[in-house]
């Protein structure tokens, strides 16, 4: 395996398993506070998928040789990274039904062109996670349209929600780059740009959420028909950059909060589950 | 009281193999990483079988595994066509029997 | 197995109300470790476990339900702090890992020996549905008793925090088997087989030989036992205003 390979694999996979693992941070607040036992169970097992997620992903990253804990230490010290999405608060429950379905959903665009990736052990993981990520959408537009067609303080709530996603979500693959200057296109590790992956989201979802009545805040989106792609205000690419650099609303609140949990179990990892045998 | 008289636990890796349905065979899932067979078959049952997705499992410690990788044992370089199929091209030879024998080729018999 | 006459309403509601309280309760706290587990394989085991028990509480809420005339979410949500009925054993907030685990151990083996004294019980839809409960548990007891094994047998940290854990649960370790208002109508039609009193001495010879292999002291007999489902404190009212705080901003709204 090509040096420059297996660093572009392991980057790739580590920057995906923390997003797995930094992902159940906005959710898990809303386990105590579902508001229906078969809510409660349903969000219960999303978010289990997402630290299962996590550990199919950092299996795959620990076999390329990096340990386990040396990735939990970079990403605590900020020297690897987590997707964009999971720097940002959750205010309420419209925000859990709008990150299970759309946020999921622009994720699962990305995923599944990954089910063909060059790394074998990369693509059967990600084969096994679009499998279980599938019921996840299905959880999430349920919580909306149920919201959207209920009380006025639910639907204000849903489009308030949706209000303030938005922007991240069309950040989330990423600034346009071309396809011959992306080292991961390259090695066949992804096989779409970030464009490709946006302009599918859009195409799928724009009208998913129009026919709940819900207004998408941007007044510049629209389906160029002539050119056969969406046209949409340009994200805020600053705001992106920021928010990844640990910069964003809640990144140091919930590494902090990962640090301290992560303090408070080193003894059980110490003296019961042991020290990891070397490489 | 018989305290832990074992070595320091090493976490190591399992892999974890799995039957979906009765009949099938075992095929190989991914790992878990454990300290021991008891909590690895549980971790296996929580990332291969939670969803009621499997009806077997198999957890082996990965350095018990016997791995063979030699190109030269499993790929030797000289010609082994005599032990497969793909060596034993007939058809022109056939068809020069047949041309001697003035027959032709036999249809094929519908069942 | 069907009654020839209608078990005692009240009581049967008590006791289910007790169940399905203690399971949805304890659901919470091991909820708690999402994400943040020792170990990331754990944390995918503490989930299926919270998982098993709200699904045990939704299961017994719906039995309580039909028995009330009442909707199983009404149940669970919306009821004022002082009306729930779960053992106190289980108002002990998530704790360390020792404290986790040292409640699930207690909680569980008490449980197993509630259902086993319900599973030939008269009134079938209990009956049936604590038989395939009995069959979940199973997978409970193993995590916990695993554990339980591991931190008593590593020297140093691990028992000790154990040992604490145990002496902070003592008082209540008990309370599971808080009599139920109206018990002894439910044992004379065998919808239980004995009163809670002789399930708390068959679950003490149970747990009485890990806890002498382990050389763990045995949970003393619970103070204040008539009060043990009672009293929950100021961590259950502070969890009560989280989980209804939903509900309560816009109540009457379907989620």
């Amino acid at each position: 395996m090509p040096d420059e390979y297996r660093t572009a694999v392991l980057r790739f996979v580590e920057m995906h398993a923390n997003s797995e693992l930094m992902g159940v941070l906005p959710e898990r607040e809303w386990l105590m506070r579902a508001p229906t036992l078969r809510r409660k169970l349903a969000l219960t097992a999303k978010v289990q998928d997402e630290v299962g997620h996590a550990q199919l992903l950092y299996r795959v990253a620990e076999d390329l040789g990096k340990p386990r804990e040396t990735m939990f230490d970079d990403l605590l010290a900020g020297k690897t990274k987590f997707h964009n999405v999971f720097h940002y608060p959750t205010v309420g429950w419209a925000d859990v039904g709008m990150i299970a379905w759309l946020v999921d959903a622009a994720a699962i665009v990305a995923q599944q062109a990954l089910r063909d990736s060059s790394y074998a052990p990369y693509a059967r993981t990600m084969r096994k996670i679009c499998w279980e990520e599938s019921v996840h959408i299905m959880h999430g537009r349920d919580v909306v349209v149920t919201m959207v067609t209920g009380s006025t303080a639910q639907r204000a709530a849903i489009q308030d929600a949706l209000d303030r996603w938005w922007g991240p979500l069309m950040q989330m693959h990423g600034p346009r780059s071309p396809r011959e200057k992306d080292r991961d296109l390259h090695w066949r590790i992804k096989a779409k740009t970030s464009e490709e992956l946006r302009q599918e989201f859009l195409t799928i979802y724009v009208p998913r959420i129009r026919e709940l009545g819900l207004v998408i805040p941007d007044p510049d989106l629209r389906y160029d028909e002539t050119a056969g792609e969406w046209r949409y205000a340009e994200p805020d690419w600053d705001e992106l950059r920021t928010v990844v650099t640990n910069h964003g609303p809640m990144s140091q609140a919930r590494l902090e909060f990962r640090r301290l949990a992560r303090e408070e179990t080193r003894w059980v990892r110490e003296s019961i589950l042991g020290v990891p045998r070397a490489a | 009281m018989r305290p832990k008289s074992t070595p320091a636990p090493v976490l190591e890796a399992w892999e974890v193999f799995r039957q979906e349905k009765d009949g099938d065979p075992m095929r190989h899932g991914g790992s878990v990483m454990a300290p021991d067979a008891e909590l690895a078959t549980h971790y296996a049952r929580e990332m291969y079988g939670r969803r009621q997705e499997s009806v077997r499992l198999w957890v082996v410690r990965r350095s018990d595994v016997h791995d063979l990788d030699d190109g030269d044992l499993l790929q030797p370089p000289l010609d082994r066509s005599f032990k497969k199929p793909g060596g034993y091209v007939m058809r022109d030879k056939l068809a020069a029997a047949r041309a001697q024998s003035g027959q032709a080729k036999p249809k094929a018999r519908s069942k | 197995m069907t009654a020839t006459a209608a078990p005692p309403a009240t009581a049967l509601a008590e006791l289910l109300r007790s169940m399905a309280d203690d399971e949805f309760v304890i659901g919470f706290s091991d909820s708690e470790w999402t994400g943040i587990a020792p170990l990331l394989e754990e944390d995918v085991a503490m989930s299926s476990l919270a998982q098993d028990e709200l699904g045990h509480a939704a299961a017994l809420y719906g039995l309580l339900g039909e028995l009330t005339g009442t909707d199983p979410d009404a149940l669970a949500y919306d009821r004022e702090p002082p009306e729930y009925r779960h053992c106190r054993l289980l108002d002990h907030g998530r704790g360390d890992w020792a404290m986790t685990i040292a409640r699930r151990f207690l909680y569980d083996t008490a449980d197993v020996i509630r259902l086993e004294a319900l599973a030939e019980g008269s009134w079938a839809p209990l009956a049936d549905l604590v038989g395939k409960l009995v069959r979940e548990e199973r997978y409970h007891r193993m995590h916990a008793g695993a554990w339980l094994d591991r931190l008593a047998r590593s020297e140093g940290e691990p028992r000790d925090r154990l040992l604490a854990a145990l002496i902070v649960l003592a008082p209540d370790a008990a309370t599971v088997f808080t009599p139920i208002e109206g018990e002894a109508e439910l044992v004379a039609a065998h919808v239980m087989d004995a009163p809670m009193t002789e399930l708390e001495g068959r679950w003490r010879a149970s747990i009485a030989p890990v806890f002498g292999d382990l050389d763990l002291p045995m949970p003393p007999p619970a103070t204040d036992p008539e009060r043990g489902r009672l009293n929950h404190g100021a961590d259950f009212d502070w969890l009560w205003g989280e989980f209804t705080s939903i509900r309560r901003a816009d109540p009457g709204a379907t989620w």
